[in-house]
């Protein structure tokens, strides 16, 4: 049997890598795309060891003819799309952008795909922030959305293009929506490693303050090398269809904080310091998944929790090597 | 005096809304889109010669597509309110063309929100949004309210949702006073030609004429909640005086299927039909001679359809006093009405043997 061929867009964020090092592991041909190939760094790769294992290709998603030639060129069996503008903070500033990239982006693949018409499983990265609010109830695949960010409206705008495509003209497309999924492989803009990265210059005799905007928020953070097996069970199942991801647990930020300041044994109440300009516009008091259905179908269970993970991310952290 | 800036001026909405806001008194200023055919014919008579003195009617070329131009558009103008009529409005033709439709109906709401933001209009500029029924699609409730869950089935729908969401944002985010009007499908005399219910009643003028032989329609079943656009102008204006901005659902509360706009359309001019076969085969026929006037075409079928539409408009009814005043059957006598008289100019104009256009899709 030939090998399978899957190809990575946006593969130098922290999901591509981890996706990129489990497909290998699978037997997989792996492809990766970035914006310019030539350029990008990398780091997620390189940290995982398997920058040389995989193929890199420029790729602008927000271009139909660079997306189509991508496509041509490697044939794959499998498309992950984790590309576009990724932070929510960063939303505001730029909307245009991180709508261009986030639901063009899988206009042009959903086309490309049509166009080329092999029979190609796509995965496309969904989002828990277009719940919104949910006001504590944990959200399922059958909750409505309610964005409450450009980031989270363009989110959900790639969800139902998604799901139009796969109605309309039966192709084999899904949606992974995601709970947060942290590891040490985030970069510093989120919050959860710019916890833990404070923590552990602090413990080891920086002055520092950390500042930090709204900790009382609430988040169901899981590990995101078990979120990579989630998204590729999704494309081996007999029929298309969405899935939420999560732990099921979700905690208040100032519990990640306290866990992350415990593991280097000092109480956060000395370190932090709360801004309010870091507060968002528009902010998701509390963030709650209910993976029930990917246990039952696709037998996926998260098995790190939120202070398995902060564990997790200080010890990387404090391990010489990864300095 | 206020000033309002209307995007897609020339369309049906666009229309009744740049009359309806003259007559309370407003400057009006609409964007339209350069073409090489004059598209202005739905406002033409309120055009006045720009050289006379207090004109309040002013036409700007604009593009959606252009953040730049709406930006200086804007700055001109410096409207007290913006309506965002603009846009890719037809659900067929959104498969064909979904990037431009993402583009002019989804960014494009962007682009005018960023560019009140970037002009630090957010406290003068109201904003309205015209959002659009087929954001329920495959619908998740009947009938369908402020809190239904969405479901988009098209390019268009998807596209919508997104300058819903966008809209919502910017009011929750930065204090904007834009507002989501949820208009059901709304018809006149001067919706476009390729929209089935003006498709209806321009074929059945025809026909009745002689000017046309068989007019083919897809989804006979489809059903809809139809009401008249000049109603649904009022409430577009009546949503941005609100104390508090909010979205509404605007609707009849009534809901009929393409086969019955058909047949009362041609109950208007004396026909009476009768329907044969089933399915891809099924045709209209005309009763009393035996001849097929309506024909099923395949292509006129969405890739994926959206049923049955049925809005409930208790809300804009309390809190806008809003209802509409036209009903079913008036709207559909009224468009074949005028439709009649545009066959019966035709078919003059071809006996005094001057050429005519058929204006096929």
């Amino acid at each position: 049997m030939n090998k399978k061929k899957a190809l990575i867009c946006g593969i130098s964020g922290q999901d591509g890598a981890y996706l990129a090092r489990l497909l290998l592991e699978k037997g997989y041909g792996v492809y990766g795309t970035s914006r310019d190939a030539q350029v990008s760094s990398f780091h997620g790769l390189a940290s995982l060891g398997i920058r040389d294992r995989v193929v890199l290709e420029s790729m602008a998603i927000n271009d139909f003819r660079s997306v189509l030639q991508t496509l041509s060129k490697v044939a794959p069996d499998e498309i992950y799309n984790l590309a576009g503008q990724s932070s929510v903070g960063l939303s505001f500033q730029q909307p245009v952008e991180t709508l261009e990239s986030i639901s063009v982006g899988v206009l042009n693949l959903l086309e490309a795909i049509r166009f080329i018409g092999l029979p190609i499983r796509f995965y496309n990265a969904g989002s828990s922030e277009c719940f919104g609010d949910t006001r504590g109830a944990p959200a399922d695949e059958t909750t409505p959305f309610h964005p409450r960010s450009p980031y989270a409206v363009a989110k959900a705008t790639a969800f139902w293009e998604l799901s139009n495509y796969r109605e309309a003209y039966g192709l084999f497309a899904l949606t992974g929506i995601l709970f947060n999924h942290e590891s040490p492989l985030r970069p510093n803009r989120f919050v959860t490693k710019k916890i833990v990265t404070a923590a552990c210059r602090i413990a080891s005799g920086s002055k520092e303050e950390l500042q930090l905007g709204n900790i009382s928020i609430t988040r169901d953070w899981g590990w995101a090398p078990e979120y990579v097996e989630a998204m590729w069970l999704m494309l081996q199942q007999e029929r298309p269809d969405d899935f939420v991801i999560a732990t099921g647990q979700s905690h208040a930020l100032a519990e990640f904080v306290a866990e992350a300041f415990s593991c280097v044994s000092l109480d956060w109440h000395d370190h932090v310091i709360i801004d309010p300009s870091l507060y968002r516009p528009t902010e998701i008091s509390i963030g709650r998944g209910n993976p029930a259905k990917a246990e039952q179908i696709l037998g996926w269970k998260a098995r790190h929790m939120m202070r398995d993970v902060v564990r997790m991310m200080v010890e990387h952290e404090l391990t010489p090597e990864n300095k | 005096m206020k000033t309002a800036l209307i995007t897609g001026i020339t369309g049906q909405d666009g229309a009744y809304l740049a009359e309806f806001l003259l007559e309370k008194g407003y400057s009006v200023h609409g964007v339209k889109r350069r073409a090489s055919l004059f598209n202005t014919d739905r406002i033409d008579h309120l055009y006045r010669d720009p050289h006379e003195r207090g004109v309040k009617f002013k036409l700007h070329y604009g593009d959606l597509t252009d953040a730049t131009n709406l930006i200086r558009i804007i700055q001109e103008t410096k409207p007290d309110e913006i309506y965002n009529l603009a846009a890719q409005s037809h659900v067929m033709v959104s498969f064909e063309t979904p990037e431009y439709t993402a583009n002019a109906d989804a960014l494009g709401t962007l682009r005018l929100l960023e560019a009140i933001r970037i002009l630090g209009l957010s406290k003068k500029a109201r904003f309205y949004q015209a959002s659009t029924s087929e954001m329920y699609g495959k619908v998740q409730e009947v009938p369908q309210t402020e809190k239904t869950p969405f479901y988009p089935r098209s390019p268009y729908g998807v596209a919508k949702l997104y300058s819903y969401w966008i809209t919502v944002n910017y009011r929750e985010a930065y204090e904007f006073f834009a507002c989501n009007g949820i208009l059901f499908n709304h018809e006149s005399p001067i919706r476009g030609e390729t929209f089935v219910t003006r498709k209806i009643t321009r074929a059945v003028a025809r026909i009745k004429l002689g000017l046309k032989q068989k007019l083919f329609l897809g989804n006979l079943n489809a059903q809809r909640d139809w009401g008249h656009a000049k109603d649904y102008t009022e409430a577009q204006w009546l949503i941005l005086q609100q104390e508090r901005p909010d979205d509404y659902v605007i609707a009849t509360g009534e809901q009929h299927s393409v086969r019955e706009f058909v047949e009362s359309s041609f109950r208007e001019v004396g026909i009476d039909i009768g329907w044969k076969g089933e399915g891809m085969d099924e045709k209209g026929l005309d009763n009393s001679t035996g001849k097929v006037i309506v024909e099923i075409d395949k292509r006129y079928f969405r890739p994926t359809e959206v049923d049955a539409l049925l809005g409930d408009p208790s809300k804009a009814k309390k809190e806008l006093g809003w209802s509409p005043k036209v009903g079913f059957k008036e709207l559909v006598s009224e468009m074949v009405r005028e439709d009649l008289k545009e066959a019966e100019r035709d078919q003059l104009c071809k006996r005094e043997g001057f050429r005519t256009f058929k204006y096929h899709e």
